[in-house]
């Protein structure tokens, strides 16, 4: 999948989205299973809430409602990645609709750290799913993800994964001017049905209005397998199953979402310029110590990157293998594949001159990069 | 950035750029403030039936709180907050525990130092009478300093426990449920002593003021860094729970220091017998001299003040005491000395920590925008709370008595001119009493009974001089509708004031942005504005009803504690945070300008503890905000069985 340059190790990143209670279990399982660190987020997910209106008054509302969850993210052998996975499915009870969603993606990282040695427990047969995209969204406003988070929940796509982060670029070149406009972003993560995912991202776009200046941009992201949560209502439930108890059976039964499939391709529909993507992009990665993230950032943009979104994240260790110093920066950085190598060394070599041995580099293939363009 | 890739923005749309912002950005404080302001405005007009004196310069004033308070958030998020995140995410990767402690305890002294509402709370000790309260007097007069060092003390060591509380991932519960208790237990053995039952008000309120709008977003920020920094899995919910550490140290601490003065203290007693030969030598130490001493008395108890030294010939004191309006450009040029104080030392501490662990901040010339923005916003918001919102509240707030009691105010002098004494006659009440009253016509030309006063007579000229008195609004004693209406004045002040405090809005800005906006800025500010409401309104029952300030404050501390046990880690930090930060620069003068109002007019000794009042209703009502909302999330969640692991 990926043709990153060479002396990178090909590892599988595992993200894995749940409710804060469960976030020690998750801690405990993947320290036990052998990884070296975890990267947490704190998160939120968004989903529809039914109720009955007030006062007696007939039918429904619909509202959405917020849940704090923590994102966990580790690297591990793309051979182990089957048995964490499938070990935090279980541990967890993620086929249970609520209780949180998980995916694994194939990457190339580079780090100082060699790749960690996972225990043997179970088979390397998975439950997971193969057939899933994840689409990510960057909003240039907080709160401009309600739109977006609220249209995916009426697509049926899946449980919209909100966190929050900084834009650095256009913004860094304006000098002090800069503090007009806000740093503050939001990143939107939604898992959804690799045969519909196109569709669903032109449907966003649409539905929130992200075709328009200033909205923002979306990109996909393979995922190689993992559990999504169907929980997309809460509250006031009219039948003895829900649609997504339903749909979760199904997908069993099936082995799979491509039953599901509803919407007609893009390229089965007139060509329409305002939602034309870009296919030939990656998706950089970088975790680094807390207040390093611009250096890499700015040496990035001389290389031709655009400008980065970055998050602050929490880094749980095993032991004191990472400097013992728990704040890290985590960047994402999108750049067209013709300059991803370029970039990539670029990273590196800002690595070594800041002299920072936690510096780790991901790559990933993207596609569908859609931005907004006059 | 090289300055190759900067881009060059045209000055016209540099300009729109910054003027949009601007604007959003003052709108934004306008919003805020407008709440008290309308309010004050409308009491007074509407209520009282007065208008506002001095009303341009008070509306000056009011136009530099909103200016000032645009500035100082702007500097904080711009300045302050950033760098004091950025030295607690360095220190813990370049210090050990010690060294982070010791900074802890330099910050935390500092600050309190720093302090503009520490001043407010010592002017305000000004009122209080040696005779009735002497620890306290000697406390905010002759021991001003020791009181200053011990709140600072204890600031310094709370510091230094939320640091090793982050180091290590403690829990804040651990610390509330040791700490409460204490503080309780403390407060109700001052509570037994007649001296010291009258520094718990000043204990309590300490507690509240040291933690101001410089302090809180540093420790806050400081904390979070920390607690960031550490790796701990329960680090989650971020640095909350230093500044409720912040508020029970300096309450420990001037309790404590209360007691060790109290041994050489005289008893409190009425004017005669403390300044009595045999108490006199007690007496002495409490005033720089004998003139002092002198001063103080005429100065509480007027003329009868002669009979307590019947020996001794006491100096004259100035009886012109008309409050001077002090130019505004004094006043901006005082608070902004004050300003300076309160950032620059606190800033520069920082910066050189940084310097020291060899950092460097992302964006320089950002932060050094935040730090001058933050002096000038401090200086044109408390200079402007000085000039506009202080003195509209104290227009409103000392004649508030007025609406539950018959306080004589002249209004203007009739001279009955010739005054027939034949004509007044006798009433009398039903226990016999004789009362002497004649008839007056007035405006409508009905006749009506006034009283009759024979001071008020000249036999000379045979004429009678008639006093007008303004009416009581509602009655001539206590009424339900005059206590209800102070009552109310009192929680709309503290609901607007606390609205419009920046310290909270740090606060809520920190929440949001560590909870991804699953707890709004706005619900928290407004919990804790309804909390501080609730709790002025207990403060003014408590000088009302003269109700021992230790039986105010044990109810509703006993009620947290299970509110406490039962509410999540992260909700208990934010909610004693929230009780730390609810008395800052805008409530403290106009709360503190009340409450020594009210107690003023009812002779009460003194009219501390109204601010203590504020944060546990506070605290309680953001605890029932986060149970409230951790239950509808549970519910929310429900179907997906992750009861079993809250549980």
């Amino acid at each position: 999948m990926n043709d990153a340059p060479p002396t990178a190790n090909d590892v599988t990143r595992i993200t894995c989205a749940v409710h804060p209670h469960l976030g020690t279990l998750v801690t405990e399982s993947l320290l036990s299973l052998g990884a070296h660190t975890v990267l947490v987020e704190n998160a939120r997910s968004v989903r529809q809430r039914v109720h009955p209106r007030a006062w007696g008054l007939p039918g429904q509302k619909v509202e959405l409602a917020n849940s704090p969850i923590e994102l966990f993210r580790t690297t591990v052998p793309r051979s182990s990645a089957v048995q964490v996975v499938e070990t935090l499915n279980q541990t967890l009870e993620l086929q249970t609709p609520g209780r949180g969603s998980i995916y694994a993606q194939d990457i190339s990282e580079y780090s100082q750290l060699n790749p960690p040695v996972i225990k043997e427990i179970t088979s390397g047969e998975t439950t997971a799913f193969r057939d899933y995209t994840l689409i990510n969204g960057i909003l240039s406003k907080v709160g401009g993800c309600e739109r977006l988070t609220e249209s995916a929940l009426r697509l049926g796509a899946c449980v919209p994964i909100v966190t929050r982060g900084f834009g650095t670029g256009l913004r860094d070149q304006l000098g002090l001017l800069r503090i007009t406009i806000p740093p503050e972003k939001e990143i939107v993560q939604l898992m959804v049905p690799s045969h519909d995912a196109s569709a669903i991202q032109r449907m966003l776009i649409e539905n929130a209005r992200m075709d328009r200046s200033g909205g923002g941009f979306l990109y996909q992201t393979p995922i190689s397998f993992g559990v999504v949560d169907p929980l997309l209502r809460i509250g006031q439930q009219e039948h003895a199953a829900s649609m997504e108890q339903l749909i979760a059976v199904i997908d069993e039964m099936k082995k799979g979402t491509g039953w599901r499939k509803r919407f007609e391709a893009p390229e089965d529909r007139k060509r329409d310029a305002r939602f034309v993507t870009h296919r030939k992009y990656s998706e950089i990665t970088l975790v680094c110590s807390e207040g390093k993230a611009n250096d890499f950032v700015l040496a990035a943009m001389e290389a031709g990157a655009g400008g980065a979104t970055t998050e602050r994240v929490r880094c749980l260790s095993a032991s004191d293998l990472e400097g013992g110093v728990g704040a890290r920066e985590r960047g994402v950085i999108c750049v067209p594949t013709s300059i991803r190598d370029k970039v990539v060394q670029v990273l590196r070599d800002m690595s070594q001159a800041l002299e920072d041995p936690l510096c780790r580099i991901q790559v990933l293939q993207s596609s569908s990069v859609f931005f907004h363009q006059r | 950035m090289p300055p190759s890739s900067r881009i060059r923005i045209p000055r016209h749309t540099a300009w729109v750029m910054i003027w949009n912002y601007a604007k959003s950005r003052i709108l934004g404080q306008l919003k805020s403030v407008s709440f008290i302001l309308l309010y004050l405005i409308g009491f007074q007009v509407l209520v009282l039936g007065s208008t506002p004196t001095h009303a341009l310069r008070i509306a000056g004033g009011i136009a530099m709180v909103v200016m000032g308070l645009t500035f100082f958030l702007e500097g904080l998020f711009l300045g302050l907050m950033p760098v004091g995140e950025r030295v607690g995410v360095k220190l813990p990767s370049r210090c050990g525990i010690v060294l982070i402690m010791f900074f802890g305890l330099l910050l935390g002294i500092g600050s309190t130092f720093a302090e503009p509402a520490m001043a407010s709370l010592r002017v305000a000790g000004s009122t209080v009478t040696a005779w009735r309260s002497p620890l306290l007097y000697a406390m905010l007069n002759q021991h001003s300093f020791a009181l200053v060092c011990a709140v600072a003390g204890g600031v310094g060591i709370a510091v230094t426990f939320g640091m090793i509380r982050f180091f290590y991932g403690l829990s804040i519960k651990l610390f509330i449920f040791i700490l409460i208790p204490l503080l309780l237990l403390l407060s109700g053995y001052c509570a037994m002593d007649s001296n010291l039952q009258s520094i718990l008000g000043l204990a309590w309120d300490s507690g509240a003021v040291t933690t101001g709008a410089v302090t809180v977003p540093l420790i806050l920020a400081l904390g979070i860094g920390v607690s960031r920094a550490s790796g701990k899995q329960e680090d989650a919910a971020g640095g909350f729970g230093i500044i409720m550490l912040a508020s029970a140290f300096p309450v420990i601490a001037v309790l404590l220091l209360g007691m060790f003065l109290n041994m050489e203290m005289p008893a409190p007693a009425d004017g005669a017998a403390f300044f009595s030969s045999e108490n006199i030598e007690k007496v002495l130490p409490l005033f720089e001299n004998k003139t002092a001493m002198h001063q103080h008395a005429l100065r509480i108890a007027g003329p009868e003040a002669h009979n307590w030294f019947p020996n001794e010939t006491l100096t004259q004191l100035d009886t012109d005491i008309r409050e001077q309006l002090t130019p505004i450009s004094e006043v901006l040029q005082q608070e902004g000395i004050l300003a300076l104080r309160a950032v620059l030392p606190l800033t520069v501490l920082l910066l050189l920590v940084l310097w020291m662990l060899r950092d460097r901040l992302r964006h320089m010339d950002e932060v050094v925008l935040g730090i001058s923005l933050a002096i000038v916003g401090m200086a044109l918001l408390t200079a402007g709370i000085r000039t506009g919102l202080a003195p509209l509240g104290d227009q409103v707030g000392r004649p508030l008595p007025r609406v539950f009691r018959s306080v004589p105010k002249e209004e203007g002098r009739v001279t009955l001119h010739p005054f027939d004494l034949t004509e007044v006659r006798t009433a009398f009440s039903t226990e016999g009493n004789p009362e002497k009253f004649f008839y007056l016509k007035d405006n409508e030309g009905n006749p009506q009974a006034v009283p009759y006063n024979p001071q008020q007579y000249d036999a000379e000229t045979g004429s009678y001089e008639y006093i007008l008195e303004s009416k009581p609004l509602f009655g001539p004693e206590l009424t339900l509708a005059g206590i209800g209406l102070v009552f109310l004045f009192a929680f709309g002040l503290g609901y607007g004031s606390t609205l419009a405090e920046p310290a909270l809005r740090a606060l809520g800005h920190t929440v949001e942005e560590i909870s991804v906006g699953t707890i709004r800025s706005r619900n928290v500010v407004l919990a804790v504005s309804l909390g501080v409401g609730l709790g002025l309104m207990a403060g003014v029952a408590r000088l009302l009803y003269d109700i021992p300030t230790f039986w105010m404050l044990l109810p509703p501390y006993l009620l947290l504690l299970p509110l406490t046990y039962f509410s999540e880690e992260d909700f208990a930090g934010i909610a004693w945070d929230s009780g730390g930060v609810t008395t800052g620069s805008i409530t403290v003068p106009l709360v503190l300008a009340t409450g020594l109002g009210i107690g003023s007019e009812l002779n009460i000794s003194d009219g501390f503890g109204v601010l203590a009042m504020a944060p546990a209703y506070a605290i309680a009502s953001v605890l029932i905000f986060g149970l409230t909302v951790r239950s509808r999330q549970k519910k929310h969640m429900r179907e997906a069985d992750l009861e079993d692991e809250d549980e």
